[in-house]
């Protein structure tokens, strides 16, 4: 069998018995890795004084990555959804590995457009392709939990960016001895920069080919021992019925849920844009503030790990209160703690501390629970292609979220001169950005039927009963379940299956 | 893990051990970042 092959989604159907706890660190052996997308500021310095250009010169390959991570994304998910989760997962492996090596070769030979073509070009392709990857597979191999699912794998994410940054200064400085990875403003050699960039291409290539081998897409008809799909589509706004990736984006909900997220990011990177200079502006008397740069730099680490514990906390609770209300409290708590930041923030450290970071478990809990909430309007069918389209989201409130407070505080007065009250404006702004948002989520309402799939007879072939499902990884939750769930669920999880494997 | 076919108790040991051992790895790295925000 030639290595295409094997990556083909007719080969990846999981045999009997396999487990599908499997799934998830195949998920996270590639956001983990992609997730370095966010620390890039690590060797910013050092490029910026490599190539002797400007901040915007080097801040143009991350903008290009993350374009690229957006475009991919939307116009590769009808590919990814067509070819399976192992071959899109070789292909962003390959992606985000080859954009490292030519990135390297761009720095090693002085050509900052070779930097331009790989990590930004090559590897926001790799980006793209990999965030979406494994979503819809393990939306399929969780029916009845895909909120925890999707929330390990986007948790990922959050935490690659924790692994990549000290991991960088750590290679940095074990390639040039002069390199301080204590010291921000320390800059590393060219040299170095290329045996990093070279080191995270070859390693993270091979840690997301742990997730190429290990993925599988369930059988169709495939379901968990004991899960009925019928207690699943009793909750309001959950279907059984499939709606493509092209039917989804005339439907009114779609947009209504790209608002929704686009709100809910908006509102998350107007704090995280600004996290480091603003708790020392928030605390700053007579020009001087109360927190250092070495606490500032810590409230951005805690910034991070409530990023990422948002991500696997809220949306593995929207599993239990439904997806609706679970972004009613983050859009609905989160225009009051937004209010209180600009009110009362300024009082006590703590309490600046405490409300920022449940902010921005929203802004992670908001990403980790978007991909259920299309499966529960959606279906399963083209959940990851739909996916991909509403990450464009992602990308507008990446630019409309830093212009907004950037464009607030410009008006305040200069950097190192601003206080607690120079931040209102833009805060009371996100307040109604938030607002916007959780009105669109109260507006979503199932998806008309015009706009479904034709349902097929329920003549699928469903294997017999076995052991019963459990939640650990020792579960024998490979095992295919028995017959006695609906006729009408069980066409529907296996039209969306076998149609996904014939385009 | 044990009584899964095909061997996949070791495949899920080391597939979990790898992701915990790179997460655990950056969390450790950011708490000890995060710790400086109450002692510095």
């Amino acid at each position: 069998m030639s290595l295409m092959s094997a990556l083909d989604h007719q080969h990846t159907v999981a045999p009997p018995g396999y487990s599908r706890w499997l799934i998830p660190p195949a998920a996270l052996s590639v956001h983990l890795c992609i997730g370095q997308a966010y620390a890039t500021s690590v060797y910013k310095n050092s490029l910026i004084a490599h190539f002797d250009a400007s901040q915007t010169a080097i801040g143009v390959i991350f903008s290009i990555a993350i374009v690229m991570l957006g475009l991919s994304a939307a116009l590769g998910g009808t590919w990814v959804e067509s070819n399976g989760p192992r071959k899109a997962m070789f292909v962003s492996a390959s992606f985000w590995g080859a954009g490292f090596l030519v990135g390297a070769l761009g720095i090693a030979t002085g050509q900052l457009w070779l930097v331009y073509l790989g990590y930004g070009f090559l590897g926001g392709i790799g980006l793209g392709i990999g965030y979406i990857s494994p979503v819809s597979t393990l939306i399929k191999w969780f029916p009845d939990r895909p909120g925890l699912a999707t929330g390990l794998a986007i948790m990922g994410f959050g935490g690659g960016a924790m692994l990549a940054s000290p991991l960088s200064r750590q290679l940095l400085s074990l390639y040039d001895s002069g390199y301080d990875p204590a010291n921000s403003a320390s800059v590393a050699s060219g040299g170095a920069l290329v045996g990093l960039f070279v080191t995270l291409g070859v390693g993270y290539f091979a840690i997301m080919m742990f997730g190429v081998v290990n993925v599988r897409v369930p059988a169709p008809g495939w379901r968990p021992a004991g899960f009925d799909p019928g207690t699943v589509a009793a909750k309001p706004l959950v279907t059984t019925a499939n709606v493509s990736a092209a039917n989804a984006i005339r439907t009114r909900s779609f947009w209504l849920l790209w608002i929704v997220l686009f709100c809910n990011v908006t509102a998350g990177i107007g704090i995280l844009e600004q996290a480091s200079p603003m708790i020392q502006d928030f605390f700053r008397d007579g020009g001087t503030s109360s927190v250092t740069i070495a606490a500032a730099g810590g409230f951005v680490g805690l910034l991070s790990l409530f990023n990422m514990a948002g991500r696997f906390a809220w949306s593995s609770t929207s599993d239990i209160i439904g997806r609706r209300p679970i972004y009613m409290v983050y859009l609905g708590v989160g225009m009051v703690l937004y209010a209180l930041l600009a009110l009362v923030g300024s009082t006590a450290t703590a309490l600046f501390v405490l409300l920022a970071c449940v902010i921005l478990s929203f802004y992670g809990g908001g990403f980790a629970t978007v991909p259920a909430y299309l499966r529960d309007l959606f279906g399963t069918y083209q959940v990851g292609a739909i996916h991909g389209r509403l990450l464009t989201a992602w990308s507008a409130a990446g630019i409309a979220g830093p212009l907004i407070i950037n464009g607030f505080l410009d008006a305040q007065g200069r950097p190192g001169t601003l206080t607690a009250s120079a931040y209102r404006p833009a805060l009371f702004t996100m307040v109604g950005v938030l607002a916007i948002g959780f009105a669109a989520n109260l507006l979503i309402r199932p998806v008309p039927d015009r706009f479904h799939e034709p349902a097929r007879p329920a003549d699928a072939p469903v294997p017999d009963a076995t052991a019963p499902d459990a939640p650990l990884p020792d579960a024998t939750d490979g095992k295919r379940s028995d017959t006695r769930n609906t006729a009408a669920a069980t066409a529907a999880e296996a039209t969306g299956t076998e149609r996904s494997t014939t385009r | 893990m044990t009584g899964q076919p095909n061997g996949q108790s070791g495949r899920l040991w080391i597939s979990w051990l790898l992701v915990a051992a790179l997460l655990g790895y950056g969390v450790v790295q950011t708490v000890i970042t995060a710790a400086k925000l109450f002692t510095g």
